[in-house]
């Protein structure tokens, strides 16, 4: 009861349209009060952290912890750069820009690495936990083992970046036109990405399916519904989100990747899972909540380039404190009933 | 959460010792073979002179040499000429050895009270500071030579323990009071570890005779001492550490096993209700067996340290990941740990023949770590083969005698 969205989320349930117009002057009010360059870098941050938690929704919702996010987020931001490094950074091929391809190719390898970690997990029994950070510390392994094999460095060598796509008369909006309609594609992704997301969890029978599957999956099972092909399903979406943060990121925000240590990734896929958390599961919650974080990690780049003499390393980890914080406050989560468990259809 | 960490050590405890033992061969064997591959995939990829080649395209890595080197490159080529056991490589391994024991056992201690310590990296780092940073300072109090062996190496290895173990505490007693998940807020902390770290040496603790970001270095006497005669003079690598290590194993072996605290402390783990029904304080074992988790990944910062630089620098090695692998592969059995530790020294230091006698860069022991680690998480994997390969006869009677615990147990923990 604590946790400060999940008090947004009854708020609107009550009073839908007074929340909706206080939340709005609220978000105005604080548009005016910031500068425009931290807003638009906190959007741009927000995109790993946002698609990744989205993403997580839906495989913790159906009864699989994916705490492998951070490591598809690895491996799609580094095959997005390869792929884009490798078709040449301007022009197209096949009549689609070398970007998109890498974007495709990113979604792709995390699509695939989602698709391993649900066989591990749904066929072979295994501990999700276990089996999560198993794909988290291969990814971290094989970034910077491809990266020397490629790059003879554990970073790549730097690719385009996706220009900015201005969407005509609404980029003209005072306040959010700037903000919302003339940004780059990776944040049209996000956004567009948090409502899909909260369509189909809420309004889908799928999105009903995916809950049932995590929260009684025998009460499905006699439905006559495959809990195991649901699970698959969600797993697999969660590596879709996880790809387009990471390809999105890093062809939007990084142009290239960085190998070493915790990569460039650096804990964003563990952010994530803290957002959804915050967000009781809720993709709209989930998208605010990133901006949290993302909204830390600009101001203290921000405050590193005005030259403020603050000790970097330490100011560095502001956003990871505060998910400490946040897990704190939002300690009594409740989990999906069947999270974490293994589904056998037939059992008494 | 914590039921499905009773589930998943119901099922552990009901695997015979054996039957863990084949798993990790199992593991380890899958997890070298798919390396294998990827190796041998990886070498169309690389560019080099002479490879095999194959339907016009050039495999630069013969993962067959790679292997040689990992295995036995890390024990210094014994099917060569001119080996002895003394030589440097095998320094190296049991040098990685002994570190790896303590993050091993640190990983092991928390698993088996049912809480996955992902810290130990962070604890190590923030251990190994307060080492350096303790023997620095008390070495210009104590005087030096034989007297400041005996005070200085206990004092550093306490610090170490007393700064990992209190950084341990930390989420152990956000896990027991605020119910705030482990896993995630260990992960935190390690990458806060950096940062903070980072933040008091350039604040306080650097060398200022050094430009690399470093402490100043211990005095000499209070490195760990080799044993003269013995060998490995030429890597710093001692035996006294190496037993030490083994001595503290054996230790926690026995906490566990035969100590009403290590009894309280499986019960917590394997039956959380039983543990709280039986009088257990549950709170404060979460938080005692973190302190004391974080304590053992401490030790290994301090003997990272004392041993291996003679002064805590800001490029840590991910021994605190590697003990997780460790632990993983070990069942989290004291004992096993042991031969674990042994197993990925030979990884640290093979790297370093990969990387000097191949092209291969030496991260594919990042690979293979985690591999391992996936293949371990899946025994029924090897269940499924194994009854299918190699006992086809065993399935039948199983079913016409109702049903043998030992073999079909893999799904039942979980209902």
């Amino acid at each position: 009861m604590r946790n400060p969205l999940y008090r947004m989320q009854e708020a609107f349930a009550r009073r839908p349209l007074a929340a909706a117009l206080g939340a709005a002057a609220a978000l105005l009010l604080g548009l005016w009060l910031t500068p425009a360059s931290w807003q638009t870098a906190t959007l741009r941050l927000a995109v790993p952290i946002a698609l990744a938690a989205i993403g997580g929704i839906f495989a913790e919702k159906s009864g699989v912890i994916n705490i492998g996010i951070e490591g598809l987020l690895i491996v799609s931001a580094f095959s997005s750069i390869v792929v884009v490094n490798w078709l040449g950074d301007a022009g197209a091929t096949l009549g689609l820009t070398n970007l998109w391809w890498g974007m495709l190719a990113g979604v792709l390898v995390s699509v695939l690495f989602a698709l391993v970690f649900a066989i591990v997990c749904l066929e072979f029994e295994a501990d999700q936990i276990i089996a999560g950070l198993a794909v988290w510390l291969i990814s971290l392994g094989l970034a910077p083992f491809a990266s020397q094999i490629l790059f003879e460095s554990p970073n790549t060598a730097n690719v385009a970046r996706f220009d900015n796509v201005t969407v005509p008369v609404l980029s003209e909006i005072p306040l959010v036109g700037y903000l919302l309609f003339d940004t780059e594609p990776q944040v049209y992704i996000m956004l567009v990405g948090a409502v899909a997301g909260w369509y189909l969890l809420s309004r889908t029978n799928f999105g009903r399916w995916v809950v049932a599957s995590g929260e009684n999956p025998k009460a499905l099972d006699t439905a006559g519904i495959d809990v195991h092909r649901v699970r698959y399903a969600a797993v697999l979406l969660s590596g879709v989100f996880a790809g387009l943060g990471g390809a999105g990121f890093a062809l939007g925000t990084l142009g290239t990747f960085s190998g070493a240590g915790d990569t460039a990734i650096n804990g964003r896929g563990f952010i994530a899972i803290a957002t959804y958390l915050l967000a009781n599961y809720h993709p709209i919650g989930a998208l605010i909540g990133s901006f949290l974080f993302a909204g830390l990690n600009s101001m203290q780049d921000m405050l590193q380039t005005a030259g403020y003499s603050v000790p970097t390393e330490l100011i560095r980890t502001i956003p990871h404190m505060t998910v400490i914080v946040v897990l704190v406050l939002v300690g009594r989560t409740r989990l999906p009933d069947a999270a974490g468990d293994h589904y056998e259809s037939g059992e008494d | 959460m914590s039921n499905r960490f009773e589930s998943l050590l119901e099922r552990l405890a009901g695997l015979s010792v054996l039957d863990r033992i084949v798993i990790s061969l199992a593991a380890l064997l899958a997890a070298v073979l798919v390396g294998g591959v990827l190796v041998f995939v990886s070498g169309a990829f690389a560019s080099c002179r002479s490879g095999l080649q194959l339907g016009g395209t050039t495999f630069c890595y013969n993962p067959m040499q790679v292997y040689y080197e990992l295995f036995l490159g890390a024990l210094g080529h014994p099917l060569e000429g001119g080996w002895s056991l003394t030589n440097y490589s095998l320094g190296r391994t049991l040098q990685q050895t002994t570190l790896l024991i303590f993050a091993g056992l640190s990983v092991a201690v928390a698993f088996r009270a049912g809480l996955l310590n992902i810290g130990t990296q962070g604890q190590l780092v923030v251990g190994g500071l307060a080492t350096a940073v303790t023997v620095v300072y008390a070495a210009s109090i104590v005087p030096g030579g034989f007297v400041g062996t005996v005070v200085l190496i206990p004092l550093g290895v306490l610090a170490g323990a007393v700064g990992g173990g209190l950084y341990g505490a930390i989420p152990g007693a956000l896990k027991a009071y605020a119910d705030a998940n482990e896993v995630i807020t260990t992960i935190m902390l390690n990458i806060i570890a950096a940062g903070i770290t980072s933040t008091l040496l350039s604040w306080q603790f650097q060398d200022p005779d050094s430009s690399n970001p470093e402490t100043r270095p211990v005095p000499e006497y209070a490195e760990i001492p080799n044993i003269p005669v013995i060998g490995f003079e030429e890597v710093n690598f001692s035996l006294l550490a190496l037993a030490f290590a083994v001595v503290l194993m054996i230790g926690m072996a026995w906490l566990l096993a035969r100590t009403s605290f290590g009894y309280e402390l499986r019960t917590s783990g394997e039956q959380p209700g039983a543990a709280a029904y039986g009088g257990v304080d549950e709170k404060r074992m979460t938080v005692a067996s973190m302190t004391l988790s974080g304590a053992l990944g401490g030790i290994g910062g301090a003997f990272w340290v004392l041993m291996v630089h003679g002064q805590w620098l800001e490029n840590v090695p991910s021994l605190g990941f590697d003990g997780i692998a460790v632990s993983v592969l070990a069942g989290n059995s004291p004992i096993g740990v042991g031969a674990a530790a042994f197993l990925f020294g030979v990884f640290q230091s093979g790297s370093q023949s990969i990387s000097t006698a191949t092209s291969v860069p030496k991260e594919l022991v990042g690979v293979l770590t985690g591999l391992i680690i996936l293949f371990v998480a899946m025994p029924e994997f090897f269940r499924l083969i194994g009854r299918r390969y190699v006992a086809p006869g065993t399935t039948e009677p199983v079913r016409t005698d109702g049903g043998d615990p030992a073999v079909d147990d893999g799904g039942d923990g979980d209902a």
